[in-house]
């Protein structure tokens, strides 16, 4: 069988969910003798533009009218589209408060100047194209990446924790920051796929995961109000990385 | 009038471009185009609580996220007036050490070194040749070793909170550390050695201005307030508070970057600023790799850049294990993190990340709410200095063959290292 060719791509981000990959330095070599990477922008200067792409992964959130033509474009010449990480996922920190006026506040910054600037309201990808599988992450776990690979290149769709921070948390048998210590954290509503990296630190969750499709939010919201903590300000700590997910 | 376009940089962090406009053999002008999309990051973060600011704006950036966490940080701790523990300072530099270890690997080894080599990729010159590619691997997942051991993550640490850290490392992992970094001792010497072997790079020499932090000790990324800007035997220094007067920075229309420039000259950051910059001269050991990579300062060739990051990564590996030996003779506490009692001020930091300057600067209101934020980049200092560097490339390309141009201006690109997500900042209008 040929190896599925692939590409990675950065939309507006940190570009770190692409060093993530760069960050798997032990399986790189290993990875290539799997995949045909053909563009990788970050990585390579020779990228293909043009070919058609079995599996295409693309990282960051669309802020400009460019990232939604680029987006277009890998959409058109790739079978899949694997969103890779938060911002591209779920907004992320590009998106967060969507309902300010970019505009407003490009010409805040910029002055005049900023009225030209290339800008569009921030968005997730599957906002502006289909989307065939998510990692969220900010950034992505790397470990999630290999397993994606592997799951795509046996033809299985790769699959991902449904439960919160929390289930990971109490494996860990650490002491519950919101519960013992209210503390605003957001580990009932995140979800999972961290090893509940930040509790384990003693650092409330920020939820940059994004938040769980599977929970019983009703009982993690009233968990939070018992705490102290109103719904608004759960909402908006919801809404710094996963905005478009989040109804404000 | 003739145009050499390069439509998108490739292997460096982010989206830009180059170009280049000829009127006949005259250079008309010459940009260095940043496509990347303004994230409006500053204006955004207003209204958001202290704790909130450096998990936020360490997103600014990947490769530099440890610099962008712990100088927001700083910022907040100068605003407040706390003072964080001695531990908490070794601790912070290690994580530097580490972000700079990982980030000099990955740009030396994977963006830099296949053009001296005229490889496309990394990837591709492994396959040929693995053995430097293996050995950038190695030092890079050191880097992020050291990350995750004090940071808790590789990209974007979590465990640094404004007065310490959530946890201190556990003394196993020091432990394990400690020989991973003396493994690496024998690894800094083939870095040398590579480098030293290189194609010389002539092709840009122009008198140049450069900038660093004024650090009092050995820590160079973290420690001090004050920025030094040295030009052939002139030096000036300027405070963190009034870091603005370094940067005067304008907004252009070709680039979400703003330019920076000091008295009105362009000048450069990142390590071959901090190796000029640094009165303490390289001795031993490094001034040794120093006379092996011919490296003579103040260099008048940006790509020397490349060169002191070899010296870096060396230097840095060592530094690394000095400071763990130091916490494990102290012996590691399970500190908590100093108690925050927020205050109405501005506090502003400076740093150096892996490729240069890096400012924070935070207003509070008394219940420690951002008024306002603003963060001067490395890339966005250097964007003046990388243009007028291109300019002295072209024309010092004497036949003015377009191949050749092309491919020197992105070496001298990726020779400062640029991490574009980090150039597209904003600033307050005043």
């Amino acid at each position: 069988m040929s190896k599925p060719k692939v590409g990675i791509f950065g939309l507006t981000g940190c570009a770190g969910d692409q060093l993530a990959i760069l960050n798997c330095e032990d399986r790189l070599l290993d990875l290539v003798a799997l995949i045909d990477i053909r563009d990788f922008p970050m990585a390579s200067s020779d990228g293909n533009q043009e070919c058609a792409l079995d599996i295409a992964m693309v990282e960051g959130a669309v802020v400009t009218m460019r990232d939604a033509r680029r987006l277009r474009a890998i959409r058109q010449r790739s079978a899949t589209l694997v969103a890779l990480g938060t911002c591209a996922v779920w907004g992320g920190v590009a998106a967060m408060d969507r309902d300010l006026d970019r505009a407003k506040l490009l010409e805040e910054v910029y002055g005049e100047l900023g009225k030209e600037y290339d800008s569009c309201p921030a968005r997730a990808l599957h906002e502006i194209v289909k989307v065939d599988h998510n990692i969220t992450g900010c950034p992505i776990e790397k470990e999630h990446f290999l397993a994606a690979v592997a799951s795509l290149l046996n033809g299985d769709p790769p699959l991902y924790p449904a439960y919160p921070v929390c289930t990971e948390c109490r494996m860990r048998e650490n002491n519950c920051l919101l519960i013992e210590r209210g503390e605003l954290c957001c580990g009932p509503i995140t979800v999972a796929g961290c090893d509940a990296r930040c509790p384990q630190l003693r650092i409330p969750c920020v939820g940059c995961r994004g938040p769980v499709t599977d929970a019983n939010p009703a009982s993690a919201l009233a968990l939070f109000e018992e705490k102290g903590f109103d719904r608004e300000r759960i909402w908006a700590r919801l809404r710094t990385f996963a905005p478009v997910g989040v109804a404000s | 009038m003739s145009t050499i376009v390069i439509e998108h940089l490739a292997r460096v962090e982010g989206h830009g471009g180059i170009t280049v406009e000829l009127d006949g053999d005259a250079v008309a002008s010459v940009r260095f185009d940043v496509f990347e999309g303004a994230r409006l990051l500053e204006p955004l973060v207003r209204g958001k609580r202290f704790d909130e600011v450096a998990p936020i704006l360490s997103r600014i950036c990947s490769i530099c996220s440890v610099a962008h966490s712990l100088t927001s940080l700083k910022a907040t701790e100068n605003a407040f007036g706390i003072r964080v523990s001695p531990q908490t300072d070794l601790l912070r530099e290690l994580m530097f050490r580490g972000e700079s270890i990982e980030s000099h690997a990955l740009h030396l080894f994977l963006l830099a070194l296949p053009d001296y080599l005229n490889y496309p990729s990394a990837l591709a010159l492994a396959a040929d040749k693995p053995a430097p590619v293996l050995l950038g691997l190695r030092l890079k997942r050191l880097g992020n070793r050291i990350q995750e051991t004090i940071g808790g993550r590789a990209i974007h640490p979590v465990n640094a909170v404004v007065g310490g850290f959530g946890k201190a490392p556990p003394v196993e992992e020091l432990i394990a550390l400690r020989s991973s970094l003396m493994q690496a001792v024998p690894d800094g010497d083939s870095v040398i050695d590579l480098v030293a072997s290189l194609p010389a790079t002539d092709f840009c020499h122009s008198d140049t201005l450069y900038a660093a932090l004024r650090s009092p000790n050995l820590d160079t990324y973290y420690a001090g307030d004050e920025v030094m800007v040295v030009s052939n035997g002139n030096r000036a220094i300027v405070n963190a508070a009034d870091y603005r007067s370094l940067t005067a920075e304008k907004a252009v229309p070709h680039s979400t970057a703003k330019h920076s420039s000091f008295r009105g000259r362009p000048f450069m950051v990142g390590s071959l600023a901090r190796l000029t910059v640094n009165p303490r001269r390289p001795m031993g050991k490094l001034a040794v790799a120093m006379k092996r990579l011919k490296l003579l300062l103040p260099a008048d060739n940006p790509m020397d850049n490349n060169k002191a990051q070899a010296l870096e990564l060396v230097n840095d590996v060592e530094r690394a294990l000095e400071i763990i030996e130091q916490l494990l003779r102290d012996g590691i506490k399970d500190e908590r993190p100093v108690p925050v009692l927020p205050r109405a001020g501005t506090g502003a930091a400076i740093t150096e990340a892996p490729r240069g300057l890096l400012i924070h600067s935070y207003t509070y209101d008394d219940e420690g709410r951002v008024t306002a934020a603003d963060v001067v980049t490395p890339t966005a200092l250097n964007a003046a200095s990388m243009e007028l560097h291109f300019r002295r490339a072209v024309e010092q390309c004497a036949d003015r063959d377009e191949a050749a141009i092309s491919r020197r201006l992105q070496m001298i690109a990726r020779a400062y290292d640029p991490c574009i997500s980090c150039a597209v900042h904003l600033v307050r209008k005043r």
